[in-house]
């Protein structure tokens, strides 16, 4: 009988399906790998593991006994600990408050019992092989200290599964080596582990075996030993693998065309490292690049948010220091970050929204011209489709795929020819999706230059004219948008094999 | 894809016959946002109003009314300004130490070293400038917490006051020019009367009109709930927010500048100490008023309510002859029962959008 077992787990969250019917099993002592590209539901079964996240149907089961769906707390008293890729360690707090946090050992007056604190951490942390002063608090630490404080957490009560969200994501390659000693360690006492990680390499190196699943429906469970990267890139990025090329066929703008922007050398030390970049008016151009790999630092250096430390930059052929986003807007670029939340101003009206970044069109001195505010916002909502019933109601109370139609009608307004669009249908339902990339494309028709980031190869693939991948915050290939997907992955992940 | 547009504002229509409590409380919601958005200011103000004119028959009279709004004036001022600031997401506790410096340095210049009286003025004001630009430059420049600096200045502006003073009222006998007081434009708007109206009521009321001009009508104001509403998103649109920061707390420290240039003209005096603890009438104000604290929502309109408020308790309170002591436990209680009810309006308006 397998430890843990999931059936037929369905979420749907608004808009998306997030999980359609996925199974699941972990063996006892296994190190079991879960595998698929963003948005592949990864993450969502994971939480429904740990009770953080109720699913719509399904069972999961613990040596055979039903453990009900919904509650963390059940689901850790069972026997289930998960560590989050997001830590929640408390940085103020020691480590051994950390590790005992809210289940601290207390003296006949109900006061925290600190000998007992000690002595009871103890066999924790040596448990995840780490050799420090339980007392020195969390944030002395980087982290892969804590990371390890985290495991030491979750395995503290009397862990049978433990579930590991990413947990390499910001760690060296030597951090990780010692990780995996400590995985390895305790599956050797019969834990089984389930390690969610997009990085091929590393989850080849380490699982027993490989779920891989995608659009939230398990695509296949593996044995790890004998299956190459390629192949399970295939599988996470589904059938058309080599199959047909991007919709929009090589070469069909680009070449000829004016550079509109280019970087040379541009690096924000020490996270980016030296880029070259051209960029043609009309072209759309993919980045490409895992979590971690520094496409939003690339993108939030390009329009002056992390001013560069070195390199220089042409827009338009002029030379342009980008000190903040109102240098880069008046040098005519706009952006769009990969948290939606983070550009609106939610409790404003869609026009104010959409003139936002245009407050120099739509002034007279220093008074709002209200009539012209009203004139461009409704000419934006036109042309972009949003479908609101005036341009004064609250931005907040769009859905997504219209939300982010804002951000771009906010560019357009200011009249940007060149976008840099991160990650522009991140949660946005797959209808709205396609909105998106279709006006993406007619704008880039008109003669805008788009960089498009992304972590979906499938989209890097359809829509850009050509690709740049990232890994570890350099450029590490310019491929053309038939490349293969493998050819794609192998560049993204290449840096850590 | 019609759901994909907007989502109502209604409750959801149909409700089962259980639903009767929901309903009510859907009309009350409806009834409260329905009052221009002040809802919970604006239905206390008439519930207190109410009840003073039919226990107190000499509260609703001519005389008592103008009584309340001459006394809280200065308030009002100082309330204007701390509302565009706490609209930008910050919050300003040196106002009531900003108007006392303000007055008292226009007294000094007038009475005691003879300047003339739009020098005297004009050195007033440029006192307040001064603090509201060093608060603004602490906030942006040192990145000091707003709170933090504007505490740090309400202690150290009420030192500078009292320096300039000598600790002592002005004028006072051994230092006034000959025949000097108060400068006769001050007192003349600040305790002047025409016919029965208090000529300090309308200099409150421009300074409420300037306030809802700026916020309203300007870039700058546009600028100011961009920035309390979402700083990154305002700073990702090219909005300067240390430019609008810096002159939202410049703007505040002027009108409380005129709120102690007022309060120097109704006392026909000033010193360092006067307006003590008005920030915390104006902050009250101003949350009374239905303006966010974490900012990005607000309007002076609610401002003013929130002061006429504070102004008809005590005012009510003191012709009850309630004691001082009970008239503070009751304004305070006062406080926290309206935000209550606005914070309640607000969740129940996000879950009827919400279900719909």
């Amino acid at each position: 009988m397998p430890l843990l077992e999931v059936r037929g787990v369905h979420k749907v969250y608004p808009g998306v399906r997030a999980l359609a019917g996925v199974d699941l099993t972990v063996e006892a002592g296994e190190v079991h790998a879960l595998l698929g590209e963003n948005g592949a539901g990864k993450s969502t079964l994971m939480k429904a593991v740990a009770g953080a996240v109720t699913p719509n149907a399904g069972d999961l089961l613990l040596d055979g006994e039903p453990v009900p769906f919904g509650s963390p707390q059940t689901s850790r008293d069972r026997g289930i600990g998960i560590v989050y890729q997001e830590l929640s360690l408390v940085p103020a707090l020691s480590i051994a408050e950390n590790v005992l946090l809210g289940r601290l050992p207390r003296t006949r007056f109900g006061l925290v019992d600190w000998k007992a604190v000690r002595t009871s951490v103890a066999p924790h942390l040596e448990r995840v092989g780490l050799d420090v002063d339980p007392r020195r608090s969390v944030r002395d630490f980087g982290m892969a200290e804590r990371q390890l404080v985290e495991i030491a957490k979750a395995v503290s009560s009397n862990v049978r599964v433990l579930l590991l969200d990413e947990p390499t994501s910001a760690l060296s390659d030597r951090e990780s080596r010692r990780l995996f000693g400590v995985i390895h360690d305790l599956t050797g006492s019969g834990v089984a582990v389930v390690y969610v990680s997009h990085r091929l390499p590393e989850v080849v190196a380490i699982a027993d075996r490989i779920t891989v699943l995608r659009d939230g429906e398990h695509v296949e469970t593996v044995p790890a030993e004998g299956v190459s990267e390629q192949q399970l890139a295939r599988m996470m990025v589904g059938r058309a693998v080599d199959g047909p090329t991007s919709a929009r066929a090589a070469g069909t703008a680009g070449s000829g065309a004016d550079v509109v922007l280019r970087a040379t050398g541009l690096a924000r030390r020490p996270r980016l490292a030296p880029v070259d970049l051209e960029l043609r008016a009309g072209e759309i151009v993919g980045i490409f690049g895992l979590v971690g790999a520094g496409r939003t630092r690339l993108a939030r250096t390009l329009f002056g948010l992390e001013p560069a430390t070195e390199g220089s930059l042409e827009v338009f052929g002029a030379p342009v220091t980008l000190r903040s986003p109102a240098d880069a807007i008046a040098a005519g670029i706009g952006y769009v970050g990969e948290d939606r939340a983070a550009g609106l101003i939610h409790r404003m009206s869609v026009g104010a929204n959409i003139t936002l970044a245009s407050l120099s069109r739509t002034r007279r001195g220093p008074l709002m011209d209200f009539a012209r505010e009203r004139d461009l916002a409704e000419h934006y909502v036109d042309q972009l489709g949003i479908r609101v019933p005036t341009i004064d109601a609250l931005v907040e109370t769009l859905s997504g795929g219209n939300q982010q139609k804002v951000l771009l009608a906010r560019w357009l307004c200011s009249q940007a020819r060149i976008l840099i669009l991160d990650d522009p249908v991140r949660g946005v339902d797959v209808g709205a999706k396609e909105e998106v990339y279709r006006l993406v494309t007619q704008l880039s028709a008109e003669g805008v230059a788009v960089l498009l980031l992304t972590s979906e190869i499938k989209e890097a693939r359809t829509y850009a004219d050509r690709v740049l991948v990232m890994a570890d915050g350099a450029i590490t290939a310019a491929l053309p948008a038939d490349a293969s997907e493998d050819q794609i992955m192998t560049a993204a992940g290449g840096v850590h094999g | 894809m019609a759901e994909d547009t907007v989502r109502d504002d209604q409750a959801p229509e149909g409700t089962a016959p259980g639903d009767d409590r929901r309903a009510v409380r859907t009309r009350i919601v409806a009834v409260l946002n329905g009052i221009g958005g002040q809802g919970g200011a604006l239905v206390m103000l008439v519930v207190l109003v109410a009840a003073f004119s039919v226990l107190a028959p000499n509260f609703l009279t001519v005389g008592n009314v103008l009584n309340i709004l001459r006394q809280f004036a200065v308030t009002m001022m100082l309330a204007i300004g701390q509302t565009l600031v706490i609209i930008t997401a910050g919050i300003d506790l040196s106002v009531a130490a900003t108007a006392a410096l303000a007055g008292s340095v226009m007294g000094v210049a007038f009475a005691h070293w003879g300047m003339s009286q739009p020098v005297a003025i004009l050195l007033g004001l440029g006192a307040g400038f001064l603090v509201g630009a060093f608060n603004g430059w602490a906030i942006t420049k040192l990145k000091v917490p707003d709170i933090i600096a504007t505490l740090g200045t309400l202690t150290a502006v009420r030192g500078v006051a009292l320096l300039v003073t000598g600790g002592l009222p002005v004028p006072n006998f051994s230092q006034v020019v000959e025949g000097r007081r108060m400068p006769p434009a001050v007192t003349f708007l600040g305790a002047g009367t025409y016919y029965r109206v208090p000529l300090i009521i309308l200099v409150a009321a421009v300074c409420a009109v300037v306030g809802w001009f700026i916020l309203s009508r300007t870039t700058l104001g546009r600028a100011m709930y961009a920035v309390g509403g979402n700083r990154e998103a305002a700073h990702v649109s090219g909005i300067n927010v240390n430019r609008t920061k810096f002159w939202t707390y410049v703007i505040s420290a002027l009108l409380a500048s005129v709120g102690g240039i007022m309060l120097s003209g109704r006392l026909a005096s000033a010193n360092a100490l006067m307006a003590n603890l008005m920030e915390l009438q104006t902050i009250a104000a101003v949350v009374i008023g239905g303006t966010a604290l974490f900012g990005g929502e607000g309007r002076v309109g609610g401002t003013v309510i929130g002061v006429f408020i504070i102004g008809v308790l005590a005012n009510g309170l003191n012709i009850f002859g309630v004691s001082e002591f009970w008239q503070s436990i009751i304004t305070g209680l006062i406080i926290v029962v309206v935000v209550a009810l606005d914070q309640w309006r607000r969740r129940a308006t996000a879950a009827a959008e919400g279900a719909a």
